[in-house]
């Protein structure tokens, strides 16, 4: 019997201890956002539409809802990728009431379109050629008593880890060259699947090159948005802006969670820091 | 009880299956270590030089240790459950199977004790089989990839979210503690299968029911359409054990989790005693 109740006190034990080591619940873990620098706000957005979706680009009826996303959010430059072209744009700048300026990148090989806009009526918009792909950057002063700024707009191919990567290193080869006259912060969807848990295979070619685009990356850039969690649907965290690495103030670090509209699979990541 | 525990002991040094487990193991490592020869002669030159600019898998990240920690991780998962449901599924049922069980419960002994000493036997399995595996993979890794220290990346494993490194010493003590807590997390398998083996009187139905178990929970977790399930699964919860390679171990939910194993195995080993006790014994 009193094996029984040994055991008994012990399994009593056992439940006590995982209470008591249960980690907080994400509501009561310290935010990031907690502390509040406003030198330089930027977001990105992929607003497209999911794969199910006959059009997976961004869709006109949707561009009023993501310009009161900007507008009420007030960033200083806004990242944005799958946009169908110029026209587009035009139309969301129009919505935004002359507040910024905009431009989009060249056509690659797809049919969508990144895009960059900035608050700063001097910026100045880069192409950059990646291969068969092209981002965008724009260069820009957010203050009048700061360094130059270079944002890139980027969006990595969704269905080839192996072209990711190779669009991950001719990126940042492009973004260390100018890393010494500005800031550079590189905003997009990458696309990257980290989360080995997801994976049916133990190991997967797939998996080590998105480990190798993402480390590469980190071996010269901060990943400003690692903090708010997932960014799309299937708790996907595949949107990224990624900043020097020297930067040290970081204020709010955000998924705006209630901005999707439509059957948009993305929400906007916002990061505000301190240069 | 310690007769009783050196008698169990005994019977599971003389079993065939506990010498095939280390034979297989040996296989499997041998096994690891040619496709992590030629698929590190691949990744530090020819292809990956002729596709990518840049690589971490340079010939530092191919050491002893990366060596032992894939071997450990990919083992982990499927093999040595298999050996821990063999040995402790077939120890009540085995008896029953041979004949035997009948006669040791006549003896003055408790049931409660034979079960106790039977789950020992099994831990003691579990934890020789795990401890083995890891040392001979260090010494195979020593030997034939070279030491370094233990370089880890986002992605594969799941084990960091930002590059990092443990020194090499330190590496090796990780492997210490992967030892106990994978121990820990087998003790799950073995309380489950102890129940099985009593449950039922043949040990290859206890064995599979209990390797049916843990299979269907570990795909179930797998698939996307019970993410929502996957923390009620003890697969889920097993999985703590590898927390110990992170760069900064995270104690607290490594805590946590071990208890919820530890609550796993008391429960199984509990719902067993109290089964073992009122079970007609008619073989």
């Amino acid at each position: 019997m009193w094996v029984k109740l040994v055991l008994l006190l012990l399994f009593c034990l056992m439940i006590l201890g995982a209470v008591h080591f249960a980690p907080p619940p994400e509501s009561e873990k310290p935010s990031s956002s907690a502390r509040f620098v406003h030198s330089l706000r930027l977001l990105t957005w992929n607003i497209g539409y999911a794969e199910l979706e006959d059009d997976t680009r961004a869709h006109d009826q949707d561009l009023p809802a993501i310009a009161v996303v900007i507008l009420r959010e007030d960033p200083d430059a806004v990242a944005l990728q799958e946009l169908t072209g110029n026209a587009q744009l035009n139309i969301l700048l129009g919505l935004l009431h002359g507040k910024y300026r905009g431009a989009v990148a060249q056509q690659g090989k797809g049919d969508r379109f990144e895009a960059v806009l900035v608050k700063d009526t001097g910026a100045t918009f880069i192409p950059v050629a990646l291969g068969a792909r092209y981002a965008l950057g724009a260069s820009f002063r957010p203050r009048e008593d700061m360094r130059q700024v270079v944002l890139l707009s980027a969006h990595a191919d969704a269905f080839n880890a192996a072209h990711r990567r190779t669009y991950t290193e001719a990126l940042i080869d492009w973004a260390q060259a100018r890393a010494q006259s500005s800031e550079v912060f590189i905003a997009g969807d990458f696309n990257f699947e980290l989360k080995a848990a997801n994976e049916t295979n133990l190991y997967t070619d797939d998996l080590k090159h998105d480990s190798e685009s993402y480390s590469h990356i980190l071996r010269y850039f901060r990943d400003l948005g690692r903090a708010a969690g997932h960014t799309a649907i299937n708790d996907r965290r595949i949107d990224y802006i990624f900043g020097p690495a020297t930067l040290e103030q970081i204020g709010r670090v955000e998924v705006l969670r209630d901005a999707a509209v439509g059957r948009m699979d993305h929400w906007p990541l916002l990061v505000e820091v301190g240069l | 009880m310690l007769t009783l525990l050196k008698l169990e002991l005994e019977k599971l040094l003389r079993a065939r299956s506990f010498y095939l487990s280390f034979v297989v193991l040996i296989a499997f490592v041998a096994l690891m270590l040619w496709g992590f020869y030629t698929y590190a002669a691949r990744k530090t030159g020819g292809e990956a030089v002729e596709q990518f600019k840049y690589t971490y898998e340079s010939k530092q990240y191919f050491n002893g240790l990366t060596f032992a920690l894939y071997s450990l991780l990919f083992s982990f998962t499927l093999l040595l459950p298999i050996f821990v449901s063999m040995s402790a599924g077939s120890q009540i049922a085995g008896e029953a199977r041979s004949g035997t069980l009948r006669m040791i419960c006549t003896r003055p002994i408790s049931r409660v004790s034979l079960i106790l000493s039977k789950f020992l036997v099994s831990t003691f399995h579990a934890g020789l089989l795990l401890t083995f595996f890891i040392g001979f993979n260090l010494v195979v890794g020593l030997i034939f990839v070279g030491w370094g220290n233990l370089e880890l990346y986002p992605g594969p494993f799941n084990l960091v979210d930002v590059p990092g490194k443990i020194m090499r010493d330190d590496a090796l003590m990780r492997f210490g503690y992967a030892a106990l807590s994978g121990t820990w997390a087998l003790l799950v398998i073995a309380a489950l299968a102890l129940l099985c083996s009593v449950v039922f009187d043949s040990p290859a139905q206890a064995i599979v029911m209990t390797i049916a178990a843990y299979l269907t929970l570990y795909i179930v977790g797998r698939v996307e359409f019970f993410e929502h399930l996957r923390p009620y699964f003890f697969t889920t919860d097993m999985d703590f054990w590898r927390d110990v390679f992170k760069p900064d171990i995270p104690w607290q939910s490594l805590w946590h989790y071990a208890c919820i194993c530890g609550a796993y195995t008391t429960g199984l080993l509990l719902v067993t005693v109290v089964i073992f006790e009122r079970k007609d014994i008619v073989t």
